[in-house]
């Protein structure tokens, strides 16, 4: 049961994730990431951390996609045209055949020098207050740089985004 | 239960696709889809080691809530520098972006 879900899952998360690199429309891509990030939300409940999936779905589906949706929209209506370019075939080579040494080098370097985790550890599911006296507590520190870098990266970003222009006077003629 | 390397050749494959955007592709959007790829490896990584250690520790699980955080701010920010390209130069091919180019 739990391996279909996992082989289903991993399924998902690969081959969704490469259709968001190599789909024609920039925004099916943007789709397709949220399809492969909803699988790593599933992953992280086989795994027991529904708390993480949650905030996986929220953060990543709800705010960086959307995020990104927006942005191609602006960057599309602007250009009026659709801005991909057609990759030349020698990167898309070059860039198999890196990523697949990568990936076959940290699974063959995991496969070979990590022991087959000894004893595979029972049913365990922390509990939501469990994790918040652990966020609160011994984590506190780290949640208020967090949030003070949250703070300065939405002032960076409105920054860089705002648009310069002319105050004009409300209601005065175009 | 699978075993834990199941999950880790899982993550390496993610990480795979990823690099193979960053080598490949030319969109600045793109390139952020492959980082957004990456971090979410790592973080599979992360709850994976975290469920399997003995006894199960909830380490993995609240570093991968700070990462998801930081991708999110990663993301926003950099969607910002890419409009701002955008707007200056016309395009978001990131090899005709080499005006800083020595």
């Amino acid at each position: 049961m739990a391996d279909i879900a996992f082989l289903a899952l991993s399924g998902l998360i690969i081959v969704s994730a490469i259709l968001a690199l190599e789909a024609k429309e920039l925004i099916y891509g943007a789709i397709w990431l949220a399809f492969s990030l909803i699988g790593v939300a599933g992953i992280f409940i086989l795994l027991g951390a529904e708390y993480v999936a949650m905030f996986q779905v929220a953060v990543y589906v709800g705010a960086v996609v959307v995020l990104i949706l927006f942005t191609i929209m602006l960057v599309q209506r602007e250009s009026g045209r659709i801005v991909e370019q057609e990759e030349p075939g020698r990167l898309g080579r070059a860039g198999v055949y890196v990523a697949g040494l990568v990936a076959l080098a940290v699974a063959g370097a995991v496969v070979f020098l990590v022991p087959v985790s000894p004893e595979t550890p029972g049913f365990y599911r922390a509990s939501l207050q469990e994790l918040g006296r652990s966020l609160a507590l011994s984590y506190s520190a780290a949640l208020l740089i967090l949030g003070l870098l949250m703070g300065a990266a939405v002032v960076g970003a409105l920054t860089l985004a705002k648009v310069e222009r002319e105050e004009k006077p409300l209601g005065a003629a175009e | 239960m699978e075993p834990l390397s199941s999950y880790v050749i899982l993550s390496s494959a993610m990480l795979g696709v990823g690099i193979y955007g960053l080598v490949s592709k030319r969109n600045a959007i793109r390139l952020l889809f492959s980082v957004e790829l990456i971090v979410n490896a790592a973080n599979i990584n992360f709850v994976a080691f975290a469920r399997y250690s003995n006894p199960p520790i909830l380490n993995g699980w609240i570093i991968v809530l700070y990462s998801v955080a930081a991708a999110a701010m990663e993301a926003a920010v950099g969607l910002a520098l890419i409009l701002v390209a955008f707007r200056l130069n016309g395009t978001i091919d990131v090899r005709r972006l080499n005006r800083l180019r020595g």
